[in-house]
């Protein structure tokens, strides 16, 4: 029906196919006519086409010839490799990003009152030498800060050791750093080892020798020295120096210490004893306050000479903060001070930062932890001790605290020895001599009995003779027996005694 | 206008077209992961440290998302075996190069990039104050640490670099030349400058390092065997002397002078000088009003002399200055306040001397500074 119609119509175009019948004429894009021979040869279009298409096959070859060529140069080859798998198959410990440059605005590490709410980080140094008798309880400590542990780095200078300090060390710290309790994980943790070739013992008696104190005290410095330009980072706001014979100290000491927003502070320090030397001693007798006469006799010293204190060489008539303890003080109370002891100190990070440092040379007469104070001071840094926060340094006896000891030993014995041969001697008398008070006792008593015995006797005949007087019956006899019964009885008790 | 023969186009499609895709596809891939930053080498990837909280002289590896972070592990240093040695290139000994840094020079950091020494084993570490200045000579500076660090060529790229902003505020805006010098301000200026050079110091040495470099920002031409010039002295402090190049108006050519004034020996009249100073009091060198009679290293150069030519000095300045990093460990600092009647570089000389360490200067080697614009 459809062709008929359409053949009956003029204006329908003459190949017209249904599904494009818009009654627009076609381009000439399609315009084939089946009733005209066309040749089979290529049209312009053909060729562009073709040309396009080697143009594309020659860049393929290009960026092909490439990749292969970057792929094997070594320093491609990783990148070209983790496409392919997708950095899945990147098993290889070696494939990981640097990071070199680092950038810290050091506005942000001033140190606050509440360090702990605003995240700032400590510093804890600790020198050792020779220290591994003390390390449980370091350790005992250092895992009771109650100060959050990953904003405190640990750095530990361990010199001239000749026991086992470092293994200890390293064995500690990595079972804390290793346990399951996160809490417990601790910073950044280094561990440096540097030897100065000390030649002073570390035995209490030469430590404290006055001959040895000014070397001794330049060589400490410099180790502490050592440890903080080692360890000292620009992430840090505090710094806090621990000795590792502390044994009793508030869990909360950082804390405690950093509420003041002190720039440097230090608590007082002091020492357990046995009963016979008192109870307790001032340890730390390096945190003062300057004095005229010390300041005079610092003039008249030389150069390179070290006035250190606690000692009779150099009376300097200085406020020590030790002395100035009151058990029951108020431990929030504050005292300027110019020279402090290191057993634990509490510094911003500034103050280091600024160069404050111990120095290892005579700074106005003073070396080490004293010297720090007194730079500081020069540095108008605020330095200052609590006298009624007290923290006790372990207590070890010294050369001459072991003889006494021995020597109240020695007395101890001596005293038992003599009250036991005392003893002995008394025994051997009772066994070699009778006694006469005992015979004396017997005697009076055997003489108390015949009296007895008379005494009786004489009421027995006296009894008697009342009876026949009265013409006692059988009822009478009776009481007689009886009476005669208890006379017996009391024979028996006199032989007794 | 609708498509026609839809189905067609894909019967159509040429093998060819297909593989040139699929090559497209690896090509943009490839050049997507390739743009990012090229790797660095396998060995030093080998020396870096494994967490964000490590010694800043060492690159560190990027934390990598997800997973628990791992607590720190414990790093072991032993500062015994960190030599220093006359020939720091055999014994791969670790640079730190520091530089107080108030505006940036391109041709400074050109010239730290003709260093000779292997930049895998140098350490920059700059600081820079908190002002408008300061912002814009840290924004440069991060321009050009990234162009090398990232982009250029590894055996350009330095081993790590450190930036820190100063925490005080600079006590004089000005850095006019005339402003700067004028002895009033000096004592000021200078403490801050110490503090500043302490501050980059001691929070960037670090267990590894050992020689440190004080190069000053304005420094931009140093020869480029420097370090290894300056340590073959095997000196605890050693320094070069200084000059500026600038336009001679009356010679009409470029010439040299004298800059560094801070290099000095000491002379009897500027220790009397010393004895009559309150306790606070420095002194000053190349100032009129002061005069010292020191005999500065400045003036002891000779054109015929020996390069290496040495001399013992009792003051020293920072503009290049090559330092033991025991010297500086045992704690000697660049004091911010009057040592001795002296301050910053001056009193460091005063301090490592008393810590046993002997400063000692090079007449004759020359360290170049940047034109001068006003005097």
């Amino acid at each position: 029906m459809l062709p008929l119609a359409s053949s009956g119509s003029k204006v329908t175009p003459r190949h017209h196919m249904a599904g494009y019948s818009n009654g627009y004429p076609r381009g000439s894009t399609f315009d084939i006519s089946p009733h005209r021979f066309q040749p089979r040869s290529s049209t312009p279009a053909q060729r562009s086409r073709r040309t396009q298409s080697f143009v594309r096959l020659a860049i393929v070859a290009a960026v092909l010839f490439l990749i292969v060529l970057l792929s094997w140069s070594g320093r491609g080859r990783t990148s070209f490799l983790s496409i392919f798998s997708l950095g899945l198959l990147s098993s290889d410990p070696s494939n990981f990003e640097l990071e070199t440059m680092r950038y810290y605005d050091l506005s942000n590490v001033q140190g606050t009152a509440r360090g702990w709410d605003r995240e700032e980080r400590i510093l804890l140094c600790v020198p050792l030498r020779d220290a591994e008798t003390h390390l449980p309880m370091f350790f005992s400590h250092l895992r009771n800060f109650t100060y959050p542990h990953h904003l405190i780095d640990v750095a530990f200078l361990v010199s001239d050791s000749k026991d086992n300090t470092l293994d200890v060390l390293v064995q500690n710290m990595e079972a804390i750093q290793g346990s399951d309790n996160t809490s417990m994980h601790f910073g950044e943790i280094s561990i440096i080892e540097k030897d100065f070739g000390q030649t002073v013992n570390q035995d209490v008696e030469s430590r404290h020798g006055f001959a040895a104190q000014a070397s001794r005290r330049k060589l400490m410095a410099r180790a502490r020295n050592w440890l903080l330009s080692a360890a000292l980072r620009p992430y840090h706001s505090w710094v806090y120096w621990r000795d590792v014979d502390v044994e009793t100290a508030p869990f909360t000491i950082l804390e405690d210490l950093m509420r003041h927003n002190k720039d440097i502070i230090v608590p007082n320090v002091w020492r357990p004893l046995p009963e016979w030397l008192g109870g307790e001693q001032p340890y730390d007798l390096n945190s003062w306050q300057e004095s005229e006469p010390a300041l005079a006799l610092a003039d008249s010293l030389d150069e390179d000479a070290v006035i250190v204190e606690g000692y009779a060489e150099y009376a300097t008539w200085r406020p020590h903060l030790a002395y100035l303890r009151d058990p029951y003080g108020d431990p929030d109370m504050e005292m300027e001070l110019d020279g402090v002891g290191g057993v634990s100190i509490l510094a911003k990070a500034k103050v280091f930062r600024y160069g404050a440092n111990f120095p290892a040379f005579s700074f106005e007469k003073h070396a080490e932890t004293e010297g720090f104070g007194k730079m500081a001071k020069r540095m108008q840094f605020s330095v200052i001790g609590l006298p009624h926060y007290t923290i006790w340094h372990a207590y070890e006896p010294s050369v001459e605290d072991i003889k006494h000891m021995e020597q109240m030993e020695r007395e101890k014995l001596a005293q038992e020895q003599a009250e036991k041969e005392k003893a002995e001697k008394v025994m051997k008398l009772k066994e070699s001599f009778s006694d006469a008070t005992g015979q004396w006792e017997k005697d009076k008593s055997e003489l108390q009995k015949i009296t007895l015995q008379e005494k009786k006797k004489e009421a027995a005949a006296d009894a008697e003779a009342a009876v026949a007087k009265n013409n006692a019956g059988s009822k009478a006899a009776g009481d007689k027996t009886e009476e005669k019964a208890a006379a017996r009885n009391d024979d028996k008790e006199l032989g007794k005694t | 206008m609708a498509r026609p023969m839809g189905s067609v186009r894909l019967k159509k499609t040429n093998p060819v077209t297909l593989a040139v895709g699929a090559a497209l596809c690896i090509f943009i891939i490839y050049f997507l992961i390739g743009s990012s930053a090229p790797d660095f080498s396998a060995s030093r990837k080998a020396t870096a440290a494994s967490h964000p909280l490590s010694p800043p002289t060492s690159p560190f590896r990027k934390p990598t998302g997800g997973g628990k972070p791992k607590p720190p592990p414990v790093a072991r240093y032993n500062l015994n075996n960190v030599t220093i040695t006359p020939n720091p290139l055999e014994n791969r000994e670790n640079i730190l190069l520091l530089t107080p840094m108030a505006r940036f020079y391109p041709e400074y950091w050109d010239n730290l990039l003709r260093l000779s020494y292997p930049h895998e084993l140098i350490t920059l570490g700059f600081i820079l104050p908190r002002t408008k200045e300061g912002n814009a000579a840290t924004t440069e500076l991060q321009k050009r640490i990234t162009k090398t660090q990232k982009y250029g060529p590894e055996k350009d790229r330095f081993k790590s670099i450190i930036i820190l902003r100063e925490d005080f505020e600079p006590p004089l805006t000005s850095q006019d030349e005339a402003e700067r010098h004028k002895m009033a301000n000096q004592k000021i200026r200078r403490a801050a400058m110490a503090r500043s050079r302490n501050s980059l110091l001691f929070s960037t040495l670090g267990p590894s390092t050992s020689w440190v470099l004080w190069l000053d920002a304005d420094v931009v031409e140093t020869p480029p065997d420097i370090i290894q010039d300056l340590a073959r002295h095997d000196k605890p402090i050693i320094v070069p002397n200084c000059f500026q190049r600038f336009w001679n108006d009356e010679k009409k050519e470029m010439d040299e002078r004298p800059y560094d004034f801070n290099n000095w020996q000491d002379s009897p009249t500027a220790l009397d000088l010393a004895k009559e100073m309150g306790p606070d009091d420095i002194l000053l060198e190349g100032y009129s009003e002061m005069a010292t009679f020191r005999a500065l290293m400045a003036y002891m150069h000779k054109e015929d002399g020996l390069l290496h030519e040495e001399v013992p000095l009792d003051g020293v300045g920072g503009a290049a200055l090559l330092v033991k990093a025991d010297v500086h460990r045992d704690g000697a600092m660049f004091p911010p306040f009057a040592f001795y009647h002296l301050i910053e570089t001056e009193g460091f000389a005063k301090m490592a001397k008393r810590l046993g360490w002997q400063p000692i200067g090079l007449p004759n080697y020359k360290v170049a500074y940047p034109l001068a614009l006003t005097i």
